[in-house]
């Protein structure tokens, strides 16, 4: 689901029908195993400059896919794009390479830096990878963009002597240091405490700004998404089912799926029932089993994607012009 | 804390480096120490055989009349130059497999792993006398052929670590760097197997010194040199046992005991620093403080706690204080929100009520009254009845705590049988309490694993039912749960409330749960109750600069584009509490006075207090 508007502006990272599956581990005896479809068919763009949140529940695939557009994972099917050129046939030693431009930030600060180097190190090792000059000065410049003044004070600390947010920080500065036009942040702030977490938030929207790098923030935070976000995509199983403007998307959600989150985050309403639970067999949309307005039309076909307002898709039967008939595929 | 003040902490490895550390002083320096030179050629004479500890011989003298003293002394360093230098090749190669086969993984690590299999079954000793006979018997060859053998233990531990390793985070973004395989393993995961290999490497290098004295004494030693295994070998094969010469076996012998021990200690105690805190289970060693005896003052009240105070911190060393005089006093039916951020002291002040304080914390004050007990003066049975029949608990990550190993329902059952064992159809109650919290029965006979986050969550929930309590404590139930599970669950706990008349503390920091269920809401800030409020007068009217501050930082979906507010500064730490009002140094607007004098809590209107001296009390005016 391209829409022309994207097309004008040029993106950095994109996927096309992208798709990962897992063999599911064989349980007992039985040796047939269903797939896991983590990755299901998506379609993204990331532009320079701007931030793109990806919203999803635990299990919607979304920091698979941000491993596969680095190239940790390979994708079963599709291809991933690098400004343009395709990566497929890449080796594993040009991926390496290429992590020059696309970074990534995990979750979990307290595990995600090595606890046995210093700050120094840590922001010294991506020079060292790639082979850049390691100059004193880059990696203080780093560490002061993050907001860890005077640098001079952090470099030979521990990551055990830093507080959550200041962890955090480090690993954004680790990211930086090398310039990278796409910054992939998988739930950056879900570990930090409220007040942090604002100042974090933040931070990667100063870098879309003004450094015009391309981030996405991967996140089940609605709210937090919607604290930063240009465009949002709320991804479901596998499937990118609603995204477009975040303004747009969360004033006027279309997807059952979206408002539900939408209510969530409000602390409205009753949450829908069940969970997130990918069923094989099943050929309609996968979110049949837990939507409240479900039609028998939902059970036996996969909805795709319909543009329900400007640069604002949705994947229901119950939106745009699947409402009114024929399905169309944008 | 260094190397050496770790040492200190731990007597048993201090006692195993002092022992090695003389051992080695000995080898070292013994051409000064040994009275006379083992080398040089002897004159003896009749009485100079077997000579018993004299003057001139200390520790007597042996078969050839030579000296076992100076002997010893010398021994002392084949010994442990075998020891060193086997033990680094059985450790390098030890080290190197369990690496790669740890790291790599697939079939690599399946057809190293089937190696060191083979290796562990043959037994060491007879596989090292083959290879030494094969071989001309000298130096180089027992130090090979003990180092080749013992490398198996090595290389399943590291391969054991490296695998733990290798799925932790770093290791993950390392890669996304674009570090490569041998960075990675070189910078990221050798240094986390390092300690365990130094612990092993001092076992390893026993049991080098061991078969070296074995071998030798089994006379598969260089004859030409002088070992503790060799002056047995010559004891034993030249009569001293028959001359009842015991000069001649004892000193060899505490000699291989003295440094075999001083391994073994030092090992075990490089083991105990690594695996701190593993000593002892904190329910074995639980503080109780009897804090004086007051009745419960509301009657009302299902559970009262007054100025509770926990702390941290070895006895003896500077205690930390995490809670610091909290009180509140919880209704039937009520649902009380403790919110803070992490470090505020809202988990320590939910397990020093439960009395499940980790090791090292313990109540200094305070009381906490249940259904007309004290509980900080009860024994460990009396307060383990009352867990499951009075109160119980539902902690964060349910996945956790539920045996992987039984099914649900069975684990249901068990509380039910233990704790309340007149039940007469406990099947149909464990039916009744699934359904309760929204599980199908028939799902009761399934695994944890077999479950998904929040099914586990509402099982735990069901299992801490299972003894109809009046006060649930819910420790960040939903804190790892999706958006949409966290609802369910909270809304099920409310559910609960209204039908059973559970009272529930719920912890969390998540101000949206607050806003979903909670009645009233204690915020704390490092360790204390900065404010206490009705739910609706919280998110109305937070008087409390911090409180505020909190609520505005929330992300909420209103939000315009723009910064979003954040509170500047960092938590206090708990060590270094300031002396005023612990937010001051983050407030913007404290004033000297905030920074002199800890402000109290105080009440406001019938449903708040507030712990600010810039709030007007009188009008109840915020700042």
């Amino acid at each position: 689901m391209v829409t022309p508007a994207d097309i004008a502006r040029e993106a950095v990272l994109e996927a096309r029908q992208l798709h990962k599956h897992f063999a599911a581990a064989r349980t007992g005896w039985r040796r047939r195993a269903a797939s896991v479809r983590a990755v299901d068919g998506v379609n993204l763009r990331l532009m320079a400059g701007e931030v793109l949140a990806l919203v999803g529940e635990s299990g919607s695939g979304k920091s698979t896919l941000a491993l596969a557009l680095l190239g940790l994972e390979k994708p079963s099917a599709g291809r991933v794009l690098f400004r343009g050129c395709d990566m497929a046939g890449t080796s594993a030693r040009d991926w390496r390479q290429l992590r020059r431009q696309i970074q990534m930030i995990f979750q979990d600060p307290y595990e995600s830096l090595n606890p046995t180097m210093r700050v120094e190190q840590i922001v010294r090792e991506p020079l060292e990878v790639h082979d850049l000059a390691v100059d004193q000065g880059r990696i203080c410049a780093a560490l002061e963009e993050v907001g860890l003044r005077p640098a001079v004070d952090f470099l030979r600390r521990y990551p055990s002597e830093l507080s959550g947010g200041q962890r955090q920080r480090v690993a954004i500065a680790a990211a930086l240091v090398l310039e990278p036009a796409v910054l992939l942040a998988d739930e950056p702030v879900s570990m930090l405490d409220v007040s942090v977490r604002a100042e974090i938030l933040n931070l990667l929207s100063e870098l879309s700004r003004q450094r015009g790098m391309a981030i996405a923030l991967i996140t089940h935070d609605l709210a937090a998404a919607a604290c930063i976000a240009d465009r949002l995509a709320v991804m479901y199983l596998g499937r990118i089912v609603e995204r477009g403007p975040a303004r747009a998307v969360i004033e006027n959600p279309q997807h059952p799926y979206t408002r539900a989150l939408v209510q969530a985050a409000q602390a409205m309403g009753a949450p829908l029932a069940g969970e997130a639970v990918w069923a094989s067999q099943q050929n309609g949309c996968r979110f049949y089993n837990r939507c409240p307005l479900a039609l028998a039309r939902c059970a036996e076909a996969d909805p795709g994607a319909v543009e329900v307002g400007p640069e604002h898709c949705a994947a229901c039967w119950l939106v745009g012009a699947n409402a009114q008939g024929a399905p169309r595929e944008l | 804390m260094n190397v050496w003040e770790q040492l200190r902490a731990h007597r048993l490895a201090l006692w195993g480096s002092g022992m090695l550390v003389l051992s080695i002083a000995v080898a070292a320096l013994a051409p000064w120490i040994a009275p006379y030179d083992p080398h040089a050629p002897l004159k003896v004479g009749i009485d100079d055989i077997f000579a018993p500890p004299n003057a001139l011989h200390w520790l007597g003298t042996d078969d050839a009349g030579r000296d076992v003293l100076s002997h010893f002394v010398y021994g002392s360093r084949v010994s442990l130059i075998v020891g060193f230098f086997a033990t680094f090749i059985s450790v390098f190669i030890g080290g190197s497999i369990g690496l790669l086969a740890g790291f790599v993984g697939g079939r690599t690590d399946h057809a190293l792993m089937r190696l060191a299999d083979v290796a562990l079954v043959i037994p060491d000793l007879p596989l090292i006398i083959v290879l030494v006979a094969l071989t001309e018997p000298g130096l180089i060859n027992i130090i090979i052929a003990i180092g080749i053998v013992g490398w198996s233990g090595t290389a399943r531990l590291v391969r054991a670590q490296t695998l733990a390793v290798k799925e932790r985070p770093f290791v993950l973004r390392a890669r996304a760097l674009g570090a490569g395989t041998a960075r990675i393993i070189l910078r990221h995961v050798l240094p986390l197997v390092l300690p365990l290999m130094v612990a092993n490497t001092v076992l390893v290098l026993s049991l080098a010194i061991l078969n070296e004295s074995t071998l030798s004494f089994l006379g598969l030693g260089d004859s030409t040199l002088i070992s503790w295994g060799q002056m047995l070998h010559f004891a034993f094969t030249r009569g001293a046992m028959s001359a009842g010469a015991w000069w001649a076996l004892v000193p060899p012998g505490l000699g291989i005991v003295w440094v075999v021990l001083g391994c073994t200690l030092l090992g075990q105690g490089l083991e105990q620093m690594l695996n701190a805190g593993r000593e002892r289970h904190h329910l074995m060693k639980e503080y109780r403080q009897p804090p004086p005896l007051v009745p419960a003052r509301s009657s009302a009240a299902v559970l009262e706690v007054r100025d509770l105070s926990v702390e941290y911190g070895a006895e003896g060393s500077r205690a930390v204080c995490a809670v610091d005089g909290v009180s509140f006093v919880l209704e039937r039916g009520e649902i009380l929100g403790i919110v803070g951020e992490s470090g505020c002291g809202k988990t320590s002040l939910a397990l020093g009520l439960l009395r499940l304080l980790p090791p090292g914390g313990r109540v200094v004050g305070g009381g906490v009254w249940l259904a007309g007990h004290e509980l900080l003066t009860l024994d460990a049975a009396e307060m383990d009845a009352l867990r499951w029949k009075e109160l119980a608990v539902v902690f964060q990550g349910a996945m956790h705590s539920l045996n992987p190993l039984r099914t649900v329902a069975a684990q249901i059952a068990e509380a039910i049988g233990r704790h309340e064992p007149d039940t007469v159809d406990i099947a149909a109650r464990v039916d009744e309490l699934l359904a309760r919290v929204g599980i199908a029965p028939e799902r009761g006979g399934d695994y944890p694993h077999q479950y998904s986050g929040g099914m586990c969550q509402r099982a735990a929930i069901a299992m801490a039912l299972a003894c109809n309590p009046k006060v649930l404590v819910a420790d960040e139930p939903t804190t790892a749960l999706d958006a949409m599970v966290q609802a369910q669950i909270l809304d099920l706990l409310n559910e609960l409330r209204r039908e059973l008349g559970l009272a529930v503390v719920l912890v969390t920091h998540d101000l949206g749960a607050v806003a979903r269920i909670c009645d009233r809401v204690l915020v704390m800030y490092g360790g204390a109750v900065v404010e206490c409020a009705d739910r609706e007068a919280l998110f109305a009217r937070p008087l409390h600069p911090y409180s505020q501050a909190l609520l505005a930082a929330h992300p909420s979906l209103k939000h315009r584009r723009g910064p979003l507010p954040s509170i500047p500064g960092s938590p206090p730490s708990l060590q270094e509490t300031p002396p005023g009002c612990r937010f001051a140094p983050r407030c913007t607007r404290a004033e000297a006075h905030c920074r002199a004098e800890a402000p109290a809590l105080r009440r406001v209107d019938a449903g708040q207090m507030v712990a600010c001296h810039l709030v007007d009390v009188a009008a109840g005016q915020g700042v």
